[in-house]
């Protein structure tokens, strides 16, 4: 009568038969609230699995409210590493009346020796269990359900047709604008196609004129699907004729072609789609359609378990050419050179997953006359807002002349800004140092940040007012002690992501290290010596989690699940208990960080 | 009265017999769950579809031995009743027979108390099937935790006339989760962790008194 979801990691590790042993070899037991399940030092007799209640972890050696180290609720477990450690560290206490499942020593000591996938679970470490996640959630299988099942005509490009006569010349040409690999060929016998390793071929291996015509190279043999096939079907076809891309026919005639890569980039969530749909967006509309499907980019990348780091990449790139793209169908060419449009705060960073606000700003050349500046910035800020890039808050935008100037006047309102040291000041430099260039000339953002290193990088006491920000929040270590009701959460920006962000950010000003990226800058530190490899490895680590966490309940929040909650607000009873250990770890990260930033900064007595 | 006469009767007949032992006064600290579904709710006619039961040993269910066992489809089987629990004819196909399940029931309980929720019921449609194949009535002492509840509801609440009391609302009023309802062993669980529930609060109600 075991009504556990054994389907969750450890027991996912176990083959039916060992689930059916745990089902038939544990029993039920009630617990008082406060009464002591587990106590300190006492030899682990029993694997503890909540069925109903919550149990407090508590280091009893700590004094008042650092005792409480862990907590645990329906569905997790505890005891096991009193078992292989051979006795309890911690005391573990009912906080509610609680319900557990007891898995006897031996059951579970005979089920490590049987699976040693079971057993390597709780031999664990974070970036193990991390890894363990992301596998975990690649094989929820959604997309890839979702794969399997499409159908050629989903993925299929239209094809481009030339005639027979056609030269190579213009081929090339053709290919060339339509950022294709290949054209089909139409001849009374049927059709053929070319690729661009055949236009190469035949000029330079087999010495052909520009001038000759399409025919004599084209294949006619032609590897063919129907469009009701199913995308695997193609993969396999592709693979036992060992070509890259095949003609989809319907009714003898060609309708479509398939490549390799697209079938790939289908599988892997897309995105190469939409990128590309953005590239070839002509228009201010065709670029408001690529621009809508980037959500979708998103949860499929997710789905499939990418690494956040690449996902954030590669996202961070889509805006920024984007961005570039409406900057191009709005702005006059010939400023293009003379004035740099930058992003900045999370975007300059390219650690904005969704599309939020707009944070940017405008740089002219010293010396332009550009008398609509205002007008077309005016314009360019409401096309980003239809866009999907909804209005800064704090107006931070190139609507706003504050936020636009030549790169003397940018040198000179930065020396300001480093003169003042007040709040305000010190949160337009943080903005300005992670300015990353999205559209124009990158030089002239160049220009100004190497003022900016030059103005900070040595003052000691501006670098000490800059750092104090970062101690501003307290990271909630205990998950639970101090939460008045549970459902409130945590503020995982806050208490997580700032801190690291905006440390990371001051030592990167120290060291003048240029990527504006939180673990670019990470990694820059590791290298200059700085921050330790292994100190620089878990922050990254740590704030992985924290983005991610986030951003699982912004998506929520897109599909219309999370109303009214705040997306920076993790409820820590809704995590699996892993992702509950792997955020109490790096919580403990980001503490010891701060630690060592107040001691760097001298933050100490502050 | 006539249960006890019975019970004498049944004792002095089988002392000897191979089941002389379930009439011996029990010595052991465990006690057993149980719960039948049946065909029907009037206990002259229904009949077993499965009976569920476990053992409970000071403060735990030991679900880990427990009795699971599904009947082969009864006669009186009807829509009714399979709404209920759940099992159909089909389900039933590979059921085993009354007999044998009897016996099974008997080894797995011994002399232990027993516990119910309405036990007269379950023991009525026990008793049925059971003294035409064995020749006597359940012997075992019980506790009818329905009963029970009452009881305890009356003391603290001075409610002199207790309402009859579902069986989930009595499991939420207890903080007990219902495991699988309408599941003979589900609701034999279910029954069991009620009982540790009342249990330790008349303890508590004994400490502070």
């Amino acid at each position: 009568m075991v009504d556990v979801d054994l389907t969750q990691p450890p027991f996912s590790f176990l083959n039916e038969e060992g689930r059916e042993r745990v089902r038939h070899g544990i029993d039920l037991a009630y617990f008082d609230r406060d009464e002591i399940i587990l106590e300190t030092g006492q030899p682990g007799e029993y694997v503890f699995l909540i069925h109903k209640g919550e149990v407090a972890e508590l280091d009893t050696t700590q004094p008042g409210a650092r005792e409480r180290i862990g907590h645990y609720t329906a569905g997790d477990l505890f005891g096991a590493i009193s078992i292989l450690n051979g006795k309890s560290r911690y005391r573990f206490r009912a906080e509610q009346e609680c319900l557990c499942y007891l898995m006897p020593k031996a059951l579970f000591l005979q089920l490590c020796d049987d699976y040693p996938a079971f057993a390597e679970f709780f031999r664990q470490t974070l970036a193990h269990k991390t890894r363990l996640l992301t596998e975990q959630r690649a094989e929820g299988g959604v997309t890839m359900a979702g794969f399997m099942l499409a159908k050629v005509s989903e993925c299929m490009r239209p094809p481009l047709c030339m005639g027979a006569e056609a030269t190579i010349a213009e081929a090339v040409a053709r290919l060339h604008e339509s950022h294709a690999d290949s054209l089909l060929v139409e001849s009374e016998q049927g059709a053929g196609m070319v690729t661009k390793t055949d236009l190469l071929e035949a000029l330079v291996l087999q010495g052909r004129e520009k001038q000759s015509p399409l025919r004599d190279i084209a294949h006619f043999a032609l590897v063919t699907v129907r469009p009701d096939q199913y995308l695997f079907e193609v993969l396999v076809t592709m693979t036992r004729h060992k070509v890259e891309r095949v003609v989809v026919l319907e009714r003898e005639s060609p309708v479509g072609v398939v490549e390799l890569t697209d079938v790939l980039s289908y599988f892997s969530s897309r995105s190469y789609v939409v990128s590309l749909q953005v590239e070839q967006a002509d228009s201010l509309d065709a670029l408001f359609r690529a621009s809508r499907r980037t959500p979708e980019l998103v949860k499929a990348l997710m789905a499939q378990g990418v690494k956040l780091r690449f996902a954030m990449g590669l996202l961070a790139a889509l805006n920024g050419r984007i961005m570039s793209k409406a900057w191009g169908f709005l702005i006059d060419e010939r400023y293009h050179q003379e004035s740099c449009l930058m992003v900045m705060g999370s975007e300059g960073r390219g650690e904005q997953i969704l599309k939020t606000d707009q944070d940017n700003g405008l740089i002219l050349a010293d010396g332009l006359e550009w008398p609509e500046v205002g007008e077309q910035m005016q314009r360019l800020t409401e096309t980003l807002i239809e866009l999907g890039y909804p209005p800064c808050p704090g107006n931070i935008m190139v609507n706003n002349p504050e936020w636009v100037g030549s790169v003397s006047q940018w040198r000179e309102r930065i020396a300001r800004w480093a003169r003042r040291r007040d709040g305000d000041s010190l949160m337009k430099l943080a903005i300005m140092l992670d300015s990353h260039a999205v559209a124009g000339n990158p030089a002239l953002l160049e220009r100004v940040r190497e003022a900016l290193f030059e103005e900070c990088s040595r003052d000691e006491l501006l670098l000490s007012y800059f750092a104090r920000t970062a101690l501003r929040f307290s990271t909630p270590l205990t998950l639970f002690g101090s939460l008045k009701k549970p459902q409130h959460g945590i503020d995982i920006k806050k208490g997580g992501i700032f801190p690291i962000v905006h440390g990371v950010r001051t030592m990167a000003l120290e060291r003048r290290i240029k990527p504006t990226s939180t673990l670019e800058r990470l990694e820059a530190l590791a290298a200059d010596g700085r921050l330790e490899e292994r100190v620089a490895e878990d922050l990254a680590e740590a704030l992985s989690l924290f983005t991610e966490l986030r951003l699982k309940q912004q998506l929520e929040r897109l599909d219309g699940d999370g109303d009214g909650k705040s997306p920076d607000r993790v409820v820590v009873q809704q995590l699996s208990s892993l992702e509950r250990d792997l955020l109490r770890e790096a919580l403990h990260i980001v503490k010891d960080f701060k630690q060592s930033l107040s001691q760097r900064y001298h933050l100490e007595y502050s | 009265m006539f249960r006890a006469l019975r019970r004498a009767h049944d004792r002095r007949r089988h002392a000897g017999g191979e089941y002389g032992w379930l009439f011996r006064p029990y010595t052991g600290d465990e006690l057993v769950a149980i719960d039948c579904e049946t065909t029907g709710v009037d206990t002259r006619t229904a009949e077993p579809v499965s009976i569920g039961a476990v053992k409970v040993r000071g403060d735990r269910v030991l679900t880990s031995e427990s009795l699971d066992l599904r009947l082969r489809r009864p006669a009186t089987l009807t829509g009714d009743s399979i709404r209920v629990h759940g099992l159909r004819g089909v389900d039933l196909d590979d059921g085993i027979g009354l007999d044998e399940a009897l016996a099974t029931l008997l080894d797995f309980i011994g002399n232990r108390p027993l516990l119910g929720w309405r036990l007269d019921f379950d023991l009525a449609i026990l008793n049925r099937q059971l003294r035409p194949r064995f020749g006597f009535d359940l012997p075992n002492s019980g506790i009818d935790v329905a009963q029970l509840y009452h009881r305890q509801q009356r003391r603290s609440v001075m409610e002199p006339e207790p309402r009859a009391q579902r069986f989930e609302a009595v499991a939420e009023a207890l903080g007990v989760p219902v495991m699988g309802r309408h599941t003979a062993l589900g609701d034999a669980v279910t029954t069991a962790l009620m009982y540790l529930r009342l249990e330790r609060a008349g303890m508590q109600d004994r400490r502070e008194a």
